[in-house]
């Protein structure tokens, strides 16, 4: 209560006007001060909202960037995707290239192999059809001209009596133009007397040693081929193929096949014809066969 | 599965026609008829069907190139498709046989698959 007084014993002291003219001054700072700050804050306002707006255009381009790069990422997946896909069907497409390639391959040998027991079946049932001299001596010819591709050939036999082989038949050459060999000549002539011709001392080695001769690869010199012809455990003679079709170049696995067979069988078919022939087609008697079984 | 077709082999050699009928029956639906030579094979001709005729050209008693013609002569097998079989050097009976209405032919040594393949093109087979 007294310092009330007091207080309003002090504005009572001062003009009037004095004070209202303070009053007006501090009222014109504080305006003055409200506007500065007021502006002040406008323009922090304005600059803020201008940095918000840069950093949401910023953040719009980022995101557009972003949404294109998803777009184009599962594009991406997409395309790894359908390759793996490819990837898988080409991995199956070649798998089965191969197995049918295998297919293939195995075809062809099979079909080689069944025209090969064609032609060797062929070949032994021919040989063993005749039982006449001159109709295995033409199976012989056919057979090797036919199945082989042999253009001229002869078929030597051995006379033990003489220790030659003479040449019985031939096909594409001269038989009279053939010299017969006599056997082991290469051995006894000791650097006396000429040499075999080439062909001749081939013809004598098959005979002797029972080793086919066979010219692998291209054909060059004659014979092209030598076999022994065989009756049981012994040599009887040899064919010898002098030259092959045009067309023929080289021989290949089914010949040496069907050498084999026929040195193997025709000697013995050529002995058994001879004397059937000899017997003039008379069977043997039962009784004499059994005997011979026994 | 039962023959469809008849094959008639004209060829003298047993050797021959039995290597030709071995190929041949590889094809169930083909049967063959076998003759020795040309006139056999004309017999055979009159007796019987035959779609396809497959002839040797060197032959006894009647070749290959006069059954071609005796064949294409006749209005009942004019059109029966004829195979020749001929050798590497005899172009000549080649062209001959072709001139005389022959369709196709083979050159020996026969091989298998060019049989098979030969009759199945002249007579349509698939498979």
């Amino acid at each position: 209560m007294e310092k009330k007084g007091r207080a309003d014993s002090r504005r009572s002291d001062r003009p009037e006007q004095v004070v209202a003219a303070e009053l007006k001054e501090k009222r014109d700072a504080f305006l003055q001060t409200f506007f500065k700050r007021g502006a002040e804050l406008t323009d922090e306002l304005l600059g803020e909202n201008g940095r918000l707006r840069e950093k949401l255009a910023r953040l719009e381009t980022e995101n557009a960037t972003l949404k294109t790069q998803l777009a184009s990422d599962n594009a991406i997946r997409d395309l790894l995707r359908k390759i793996e896909e490819l990837e898988r069907e080409k991995a199956r497409l070649l798998s089965n290239v191969h197995e049918q390639e295998e297919i293939s391959n195995r075809f062809t040998e099979i079909e080689a192999e069944l025209e090969s027991f064609a032609n060797l079946y062929v070949a032994s049932f021919q040989l063993h059809s005749t039982l006449g001299v001159r109709a295995v001596v033409r199976n012989v010819k056919e057979l090797l001209g036919q199945l082989v591709g042999v253009q001229s050939l002869a078929i030597y036999f051995v006379d033990d009596g003489q220790r030659r082989l003479f040449p019985i038949a031939s096909d594409g050459v001269d038989l009279d133009t053939l010299p017969s060999i006599g056997i082991g000549y290469e051995e006894t002539r000791r650097g006396g007397g000429p040499p075999l011709d080439p062909a001749s001392a081939v013809i004598e080695r098959t005979y002797l040693t029972g080793v086919p001769h066979i010219a692998e690869g291209e054909m060059l010199a004659s014979p092209q081929a030598c076999i022994p012809l065989q009756f049981g455990d012994r040599a009887v003679g040899t064919i010898v193929v002098y030259s092959l079709l045009e067309q023929k170049k080289r021989f290949i696995t089914v010949d040496r096949e069907l050498f084999k067979l026929v040195g193997a069988h025709a000697g013995g078919t050529l002995v058994a014809a001879h004397y059937w022939g000899l017997a003039d087609g008379r069977l043997p008697a039962a009784q004499s066969l059994r005997d011979a079984c026994a | 599965m039962n023959a469809q077709y008849s094959c008639l082999v004209v060829e003298d050699s047993p050797m021959m026609r039995q290597l030709l009928v071995l190929a041949l029956s590889r094809l169930k639906s083909v049967h063959v008829t076998e003759a020795d030579d040309g006139v056999d094979g004309l017999r055979k001709l009159a007796a019987g069907k035959f779609d396809i005729i497959m002839t040797d050209i060197n032959m006894p008693i009647m070749d290959g190139l006069k059954l071609v013609k005796r064949v294409r002569s006749d209005p009942t097998h004019k059109d029966v498709p004829i195979i020749v079989i001929t050798t590497e050097g005899s172009s000549e009976d080649r062209q001959r046989a072709l001139q005389l209405g022959a369709n196709a032919y083979i050159t020996k040594p026969i091989q298998a698959p060019q049989v098979i393949a030969k009759v199945k093109e002249l007579l349509k087979i698939d498979t």
